[in-house]
């Protein structure tokens, strides 16, 4: 049992000496957690995105109408946006792109149109002259075999009126004009957020009050940001590039140089080979994801908790990825092709296995490929291990990693060649 | 008589219809060092690798203290008793003389102390340095000591001198002189002349999969090498006639250099009482020949510093 330990010795110190290694392994990683973390964390940048609000409905001496204020006031009072006034006399989709810039990101604009105050207090009150009406209707017809002639006839004398009166008013609606980029993918979020407000404002204004109360909750028990998502999914991310790349890349290149088979003339077998590399890798694995953790909570308060159960699925994730390496590198012959190879399979894999966005976000087919890559399962249920908490989560993909890397380990013993031809 | 400690019979490694060993039979002796003397593709490695363990043979038997090399039991045998120098050796870079010759040593359960071998190669000076910072003679002496750290009784140097520049090929050649003190067997292969004529107890030519001479050099070199040549500076025509005269064998080369060919240094001594009958005052040379020579003879070629066959 000694012979894996020597290999994992070796192979370490060979490893942690080489800069261009150590760069790669977790240098790397961690800069591109810290980018991610500023660019979708919103480390204590702006946060709330710019809303363009043109106001079109004015008073004649050219400021906003009082209801129209309300509304921009009720939009703003969500502190979703940062409004932006645009002027009446330019258009706002021109004007929106010259005040954001070429790189200002996405434009969104909410238009009230002209004549916003006068519609909606003529519907409000025809709204309103239509409920007291169906509501005095309705007593009447439940009061009316009591009553005697000259009482029913005054009554429905009163509702005729009440009806004609409601029919020479208006009927007038307002509308809400909002633009947007067809790319903005959150379009539909902020759609929401308008229609909310307009909602409300809707409401308030027939004097209606929420009968349905709406709670809410998180599925999870604390409030978690971007980069809690992006720790895990990097980590694994990660030790697939260290397993897949840099294990496929190095092992080549042992092959190129004779160091494998100087091995081979040993009494060292192809076993102890792959496990005292397979070691070397979940150590660098586990240094990875610690210093991960630690810059990810100094910098961004990153809520990771590495338990023992997310260090198991750690070690079986390099267990699989590297068993993974060992395959590929005992397929390919040159270092060149050992690190094309490799990048052909990791770089699809990390974006379609939700380390960068959600799964969800990706049409449907793209998911179902999403569900026979093995990071798929590995983020996943470090995300659950070391975020979420979620245990039966973490077992499920558990039950998966552990068995590919048996099975990876398997064939990257067949495909390791101990033996010139 | 001594013992053997490899044997080869009738070995044969083909791959597709190319005989990269065709039919090849010899045995190593307990404490000589065994020269493999061929070009490149001759098919030394194949041979060498085969008796390593580390490539399978198409035929024939292969047997190293009498085990075999296509028996899994017996290779675990015979990877234990032999140490091994393999072509382009090369080790970690970033591990130090010490550490590379540790992992080799970490393979096997009964080996040297690390710094007894460092010290035999004369590292010790070397023993903390990264192998990426070596020159060639030092990485080629750092292979050697690994093949040492199991103290095996049979080494496997191939090729050890390829590649290297004048200096640090004589600094192996002391290494490998060394290694016979240590009364170890030492398998060699070559393609330099002068390599296998002064390193080696005995040869085999190898050329194109086939033995084509083996032998002592010595033997080698009466079998094939031809006759001695006795050469006099500026002699001169008048001279040539006369020795062609009374011996035969004498020519005249573009120098005025007389050129006698002789079998025996009798008849050699008797032409240079000629010299001294004349009352001349030459100067003298008698080439004896090589095994480039021999190999002249026996393969029909010479082998470029590369290792080609012209």
């Amino acid at each position: 049992m000694i012979r894996p330990l020597v290999i994992f010795l070796a192979v370490t110190k060979n490893w942690i000496r080489s800069r261009s290694g150590l760069f790669f392994s977790i240098m790397f990683p961690v800069l591109l957690l810290i980018v991610f973390g500023a660019i979708f964390g919103g480390g204590g940048g702006g946060g709330a995105s710019t809303l363009f609000v043109q106001n079109l409905d004015r008073n004649s001496d050219g400021t906003a109408t009082q209801l129209s204020s309300a509304f921009v006031e009720a939009l703003n009072s969500t502190k979703t946006f940062a409004i932006r006034d645009v002027p009446v006399d330019v258009d706002p989709k021109v004007w929106a792109r010259d005040k954001l810039g070429p790189l200002g990101g996405n434009i969104r604009i909410v238009i009230v149109s002209e004549g916003f105050e006068r519609d909606v207090i003529n519907g409000t009150l025809k709204v309103k002259v239509g409920i007291s009406y169906n509501l005095l209707n309705t007593t009447y017809q439940y009061f009316a075999p009591d009553l005697n002639e000259t009482e029913k006839m005054a009554y429905e004398q009163g509702l005729a009126q009440m009806r004609q009166y409601n029919e020479t008013l208006p009927y007038s609606r307002t509308s809400l004009t909002l633009a947007f980029d067809a790319s903005d993918q959150s379009a539909a979020i902020i759609k929401n957020i308008v229609m909310n407000v307009a909602n409300a404002f809707n409401y308030g204004l027939i004097g209606a009050t929420n009968v349905i109360e709406f709670k809410e909750e998180s599925v999870v028990s604390k409030s978690y940001g971007a980069v809690d998502y992006y720790v895990p999914g990097l980590i694994a991310a990660f030790i697939m590039t260290n397993g897949i790349i840099a294990l496929t890349s190095i092992t080549t290149e042992f092959k190129r140089r004779g160091i494998i088979k100087r091995l081979s003339i040993t009494p060292l077998t192809k076993f102890d080979w792959i496990i005292g590399n397979i070691l070397s890798q979940t150590l660098l694995s586990l240094m990875l994801t610690a210093i991960m953790i630690v810059v990810g909570w100094i910098v961004f308060k990153v809520q990771a908790i590495p338990d023992a159960l997310s260090i198991i699925l750690i070690f079986l994730g390099s267990v699989m990825f590297s068993g993974l390496g060992m395959v590929l590198g005992g397929l390919v012959k040159d270092v060149e092709a050992a690190s094309a190879l490799g990048n052909a399979i990791a770089f699809p894999m990390m974006f379609l296995s939700g380390t960068y966005f959600p799964m969800e976000f990706m049409p449907s087919y793209l998911q179902s490929v999403a569900r026979v890559l093995p990071l798929t399962y590995f983020s996943e249920g470090l995300r659950y291990a070391l975020i979420y908490k979620y245990t039966e989560g973490v077992f499920t993909n558990m039950a998966v990693v552990s068995a590919l890397a048996v099975a990876f380990i398997i064939i990257g013993s067949v495909a390791t060649r101990w033996k010139e031809k | 008589m001594a013992k053997s400690v490899a044997e080869v019979k009738s070995l044969l490694k083909q791959y597709g219809n190319l005989r990269a060993v065709d039919d090849i039979s010899f045995e190593l002796l307990e404490g000589e060092v065994f020269a493999f003397l061929g070009p490149n593709g001759a098919g030394k490695t194949t041979t060498v690798e085969i008796l390593e363990c580390i490539r399978p043979l198409t035929s024939g038997s292969a047997r190293v203290f009498g085990y075999d090399v296509t028996k899994r039991d017996d290779v675990k045998e015979i990877k234990k008793r032999i140490g091994v120098l393999p072509q382009d050796f090369s080790a970690l870079d970033k591990l130090s003389v010490k550490e590379n010759i540790d992992l080799i040593g970490g393979m096997y359960q009964k080996k040297l102390d690390t710094i007894e071998v460092i010290k035999l190669l004369d590292l010790e000076d070397k023993a903390k340095e990264r192998f990426e910072n070596l020159s060639g003679g030092l990485k080629q002496r750092v292979g050697v000591a690994a093949a040492l750290v199991n103290d095996p009784q049979l080494v496997f140097l191939d090729e050890p001198t390829t590649g290297l520049d004048p200096k640090a090929r004589r600094e192996v050649w002391h290494v490998i002189e060394n290694l016979k003190k240590l009364d170890k067997t030492v398998f060699l292969t070559t393609h330099y002349m002068e390599e296998a004529q002064l390193l080696a107890d005995r040869i085999g030519v190898i050329n194109k999969g086939k033995i084509v001479a083996i032998g002592s050099p010595q033997d080698l070199i009466s079998q094939y090498g031809g006759l001695k040549t006795l050469i006099i500076r500026k002699g001169g025509k008048k001279l040539a006639q006369t020795l062609q005269e009374r011996y035969g064998s004498t020519t005249l080369n573009h120098n005025g250099d007389v050129l006698m060919k002789a079998d025996d240094v009798n008849e050699m001594w008797r032409a240079l009482s000629t010299l001294t009958t004349l009352n001349l005052d030459k100067e003298i040379e008698i080439q004896t020949p090589t095994i480039e020579d021999v190999f002249l003879k026996v393969v029909g070629g010479r082998i470029t510093e590369e290792g080609e066959l012209k």
